[in-house]
């Protein structure tokens, strides 16, 4: 058993990590040319000055869901406060086209960050609008397929929790990887004939056909071969 | 040129749209706290923009973190430069320090301020070596950093070019492009978005010569383009994705063309994007005349308009980022997902809503009272009150987990203080109180000029013990656990009592009243012989336990202990009500047997076994479970004595308080007599008790 090609007990390396995530995003690019690709963000090490592996997370980001419910928002009305003024000094101006209501844009940003503490993916990711305010948990979860909200529910490994992204330092929702481990060693046992190892270059297009699913990503499964 | 005969029309262009990523705020924010300070002048900031890449959204002009003055701590590589959907678009930042300066900004003065700046920059052609200053851009703020909201308006100066641009035709870039030409124009294209040195470069030319061949060049090699060529265009990103209206930087664009190189008809091409390749059929090709009005010369600058507009109306923008950048709700969120993920990966059936919603008394507040807080906060209880007569002493810090030596100076804050001011710095979530109070207690005669605020006390003290739904008993003296007993016990709410001797210590939860235990039988029609309720402190003196503990009266050698005892206690009574709580029958819960039931989550509890005692011994390291029955002749919870307090109130109280045997009349023991007189012998002077003065009357 090779320990830089195969993964046998569910778990990955930093280095793994990184030749995976590789590996995902060249067969993304290939299976899924309706998405934009996920790139490598680089991390500078600045406290080790010997940077020993390329250290760095998947991003795959301003991913766009269209509603057509236009959200009330209520409105602040102390903004309308001194606004007249404005209305008198600004010229007017007839080349500016009059935008007409349309479809409220989500934006969703994805990343794949590898947990050291459980030696496996997570995956993190945010909603915004347009404007760029955050959205809510349950806002997102309107937007995601019905058929993800009820894999929430049931399934004892997707629970969504907001922590600090590791590296942004600002709290983004993520899929708690307490349970990846397990299920990953499920998957590989089912899907290998001899035995239980996962060849690395298929460990995050697996652990992405279920993660993905959770927030509506799915992936086609010729991504599998 | 072509169709002369058309009748003018005005271009209308489709105003740029600002967002602000949520790191903005937290990057300014934190500028503002650690750099700035109230310093309010301008800064330099940098927004980034791409071409449109969907059929229905356009691209927002953007304020990323890396907007900011460089940070030294990011760990991010600084991805801004040559970053094909970030090209970087200069900008001004104004940020008041108060609401009323940000209201009372000239907005006018500012966005003119900013076009004169594009202006000169036209005139000097600085635009042309750097045409990204064309879209150069301004935002007013003011943020709330306490509550983190922050309000915010931003402007795109754009010259208002008179008489205004007309437009002669326009269509998708597809259609006026011969199918090789397209060809090569996307591949061009293609070229100058892959290449580091030209992504991010929004605005340049395109050239066709006469064999259909496409080259893009940067706009001030304007000269060398204007050859043989058959069709030259000005190109730009457009962030608008609208079929029929270019996208706001074009207005500037014109404003540059018109003044530098004095053309009368120009070709534009709004260059779109799909999937990160050029889209020539959501792009654009546009034929505009520009002229310049009889009176006007180059020089003057143009009117200028571009304040964005928020759902069609002139009024500031606003958002609130309390759920990221509150660090009281971080906390309250992280401290959830903790007990969450206990729930999820250890125990599926865990309410944590119980116990987060439980009101927990805590009367004192010496070592075992900030042990049991401690361990209450980290299952989840948000509600905790102390009741504690006592200050902090200098011993008290090293032993008393919520003090600090600042508690101890002067003459020392009250526990029942300091633990509230401790528990708030620890987790700022918590809801608590504490409450100044002495506890009665029967064998300490009062005179009768005390009586009115003795019975305020008993009454203070009902009154607390109604308005929590457990209570521990954490005092330092036997004695001060009688009148919350019996009151538990009149109430039915749960005890749950810790005692420390010097290397052993006991703890236990209290059965439930017994009035309220006939309730339940006729309720719940069981059979009485089959379930007897459990005892409390003082019925185990009388009731002999079914362990013999040869050191049975172990609490009246408290005030000196091993240090490791009340955290292990605190802990075990914090445990034992968790277990209560946890426990379908809650308060009438049977006492188990470590002994007797298995180790491992049963179905009635998924804690596990549920007992009523615990002893333990740090001499031996060793730990038992009891079990003991209620009395019926006992002090504090037997049905006569809870029926005798019921009927005389404040007269049982008194004569309780001040009539050592009558108690024991009442209920036929001697125990507490001899107790009571043991207690000159055991328990320190109340005067120079310094480690656990919880109660003294």
């Amino acid at each position: 058993m090779d320990s830089a090609r195969e993964v046998s007990d569910g778990r990955l390396t930093v280095e793994g990590f990184s030749v995976a995530s590789r590996a995902f995003a060249d067969k993304w690019k290939i299976h899924n040319q309706s998405f934009p690709p996920w790139s490598w963000v680089p991390l500078i090490n600045r406290t080790l000055l010997v940077s020993k592996k390329e250290e760095g997370y998947l991003s795959l980001e301003k991913i766009i869901i269209l509603s057509s419910l236009e959200e009330e928002i209520p409105e602040d009305e102390s903004l309308n406060v001194a606004t007249d003024c404005l209305e008198k000094e600004e010229t007017v101006d007839h080349t500016i086209l009059v935008p007409t209501m349309e479809n409220e844009a989500h934006y969703y940003d994805f990343h794949i960050v590898y947990s050291a503490s459980y030696k496996v993916p997570v995956l993190y990711f945010r909603g915004y609008c347009s404007g760029g305010e955050p959205l809510a948990l349950d806002v997102i979860k309107k937007d995601v397929p019905s058929c993800s909200v009820s894999l929430l529910l049931e399934s004892k490994w997707t629970f969504i929790t907001q922590e600090e992204h590791p590296y942004l330092n600002r709290p983004w929702f993520k899929l708690h990887p307490c349970g990846t481990e397990d299920w990953i060693k499920l998957l590989s046992q089912s899907s290998s004939s001899s035995g239980c190892q996962m060849p690395i270059v298929l460990y995050l297009v697996s652990w992405f056909s279920v993660v993905g699913q959770v927030v509506g990503l799915r992936i086609p499964l010729e991504m599998l071969n | 040129m072509a169709e002369k005969e058309t009748p003018a029309i005005i271009l209308q262009f489709a105003p740029l749209n600002s967002s602000v990523d949520e790191g903005f705020w937290h990057s300014f924010s934190s500028l503002k706290l650690d750099k700035l300070g109230i310093d309010d002048s301008p800064i330099s900031i940098t927004g980034f923009y791409g071409p449109c890449g969907h059929p229905q959204v356009s691209n927002h002009l953007t304020l990323l973190s890396e907007s900011l003055p460089l940070d030294e701590q990011s760990l991010i590589a600084s991805t801004s430069h040559g970053n094909r959907n970030k090209c970087p678009v200069p900008g001004i930042l104004y940020n008041t320090n108060t609401v009323e300066s940000f209201n009372k900004l000239d907005k006018q003065s500012l966005l003119k301020a900013e076009a004169n700046k594009i202006w000169e920059d036209i005139q000097s052609g600085k635009a042309l070596e750097d045409p990204s200053v064309l879209s150069r851009f301004l935002v007013i703020s003011f943020a709330d950093l306490k509550k983190w909201s922050f309000r915010y308006w931003f402007a795109f100066p754009a010259f208002v070019l008179d008489p205004p641009v007309s437009l002669i035709e326009l269509k998708p870039a597809s259609e006026y492009f011969s199918s090789e030409e397209a060809e090569s124009v996307s591949a061009a294209c293609n070229d100058w978005r892959d290449s580091d040195l030209t992504t991010d470069v929004p605005f340049f030319l395109v050239s066709v010569s006469s064999d259909s061949k496409a080259s893009i060049r940067h706009l001030k090699d304007l000269e060398a383009c204007q050859g043989d060529h058959q069709k030259l265009l000005f190109g730009f990103y457009d962030p608008c994705h609208l079929p029929s209206n270019p996208g706001w930087p074009l207005r500037n664009y014109l404003a540059l063309i018109r003044s530098r190189w004095n053309l009368e008809t120009v070709w534009f091409f709004c260059y779109r994007e799909s999937r990160g390749f050029a889209d020539l059929n959501l792009s654009l090709v546009g034929q505009a005349s520009i002229t310049l009005s009889s009176g006007e010369s180059a020089e003057t600058v143009p009117n200028s308009v571009g304040w964005e507009l928020n759902k069609g109306k002139r009024v500031p923008r606003s958002i609130s980022l309390a759920n990221s950048m509150d660090p009281t709700r971080l906390a309250v969120s992280a401290v959830d997902l903790n007990l969450k993920l206990m729930r999820w990966r250890a125990l599926p059936s865990l309410n944590l809503n119980v116990l987060s919603s439980v009101k927990c008394l805590l009367l004192g507040a010496g070592t075992l009272g900030c042990q049991v807080a401690r361990t209450l906060m980290g299952w989840g209880i948000r509600n905790i009150t102390f009741v504690d007569y006592g200050k902090v002493a200098m011993s008290n810090p090293v032993r008393q987990s919520l003090y600090n030596f600042e508690d101890c100076l002067g003459r020392g804050e009250f526990k029942a203080v300091a633990a509230v001011k401790s528990l708030k710095q620890i987790f700022p979530a918590m809801e608590t109180s504490g409450v100044v109070m002495a506890i009665p207690m029967p064998g300490h005669p009062i005179s009768s000029q005390e009586e009115d605020s003795v019975l305020g006390d008993c009454k203070r003290l009902s009154e607390l013990i109604e308005s929590h739904d457990a209570v521990f008993l954490l005092t330092d003296t036997r004695e001060s656990r009688w009148l919350p007993s019996l009151l538990c016990a009149n109430a039915n709410k749960i005890a749950i009592n810790a005692a420390l001797g010097f290397d052993s210590y006991m703890v236990m939860r209290h059965g439930a009243g017994p009035t309220s235990l006939s309730d339940d039988m006729q309720n719940l029609d069981i059979n009485k012989t089959n379930t007897q309720r459990l005892g409390c402190y003082f019925c185990n003196d009388v009731v002999a336990p079914q362990d013999s503990m040869t050191d049975r009266t172990l609490d009246q050698q408290c005030t000196v202990t091993r240090p490791g005892l009340a955290p292990i206690a605190g802990a075990l009574a914090v445990e034992l009500l968790v277990g209560v709580l946890q426990h379908p029958l809650g308060i009438n819960a049977k006492g188990d047997n470590s002994s007797l039931s298995n180790t491992g989550n049963n179905d009635d509890s998924p804690l596990g076994i549920l007992p009523h005692q615990i002893r333990g011994s740090v001499s031996q390291f060793s730990q038992i479970t009891l079990l003991g029955q209620a009395s019926n002749s006992c002090t504090a919870c037997s049905e006569t004595v809870i029926s005798e307090y019921r009927e005389r109130g404040n007269s049982f109280i008194l004569e309780a308080i001040n009539h050592p045997t009558y108690l024991e009349d009442l209920t036929g023991l001697t125990e507490l007599k001899k107790a009571a007189n043991s207690f000159n012998l055991d328990w320190e002077d109340d005067d120079t008790d310094d480690d656990d003065v919880a109660v003294d009357l």
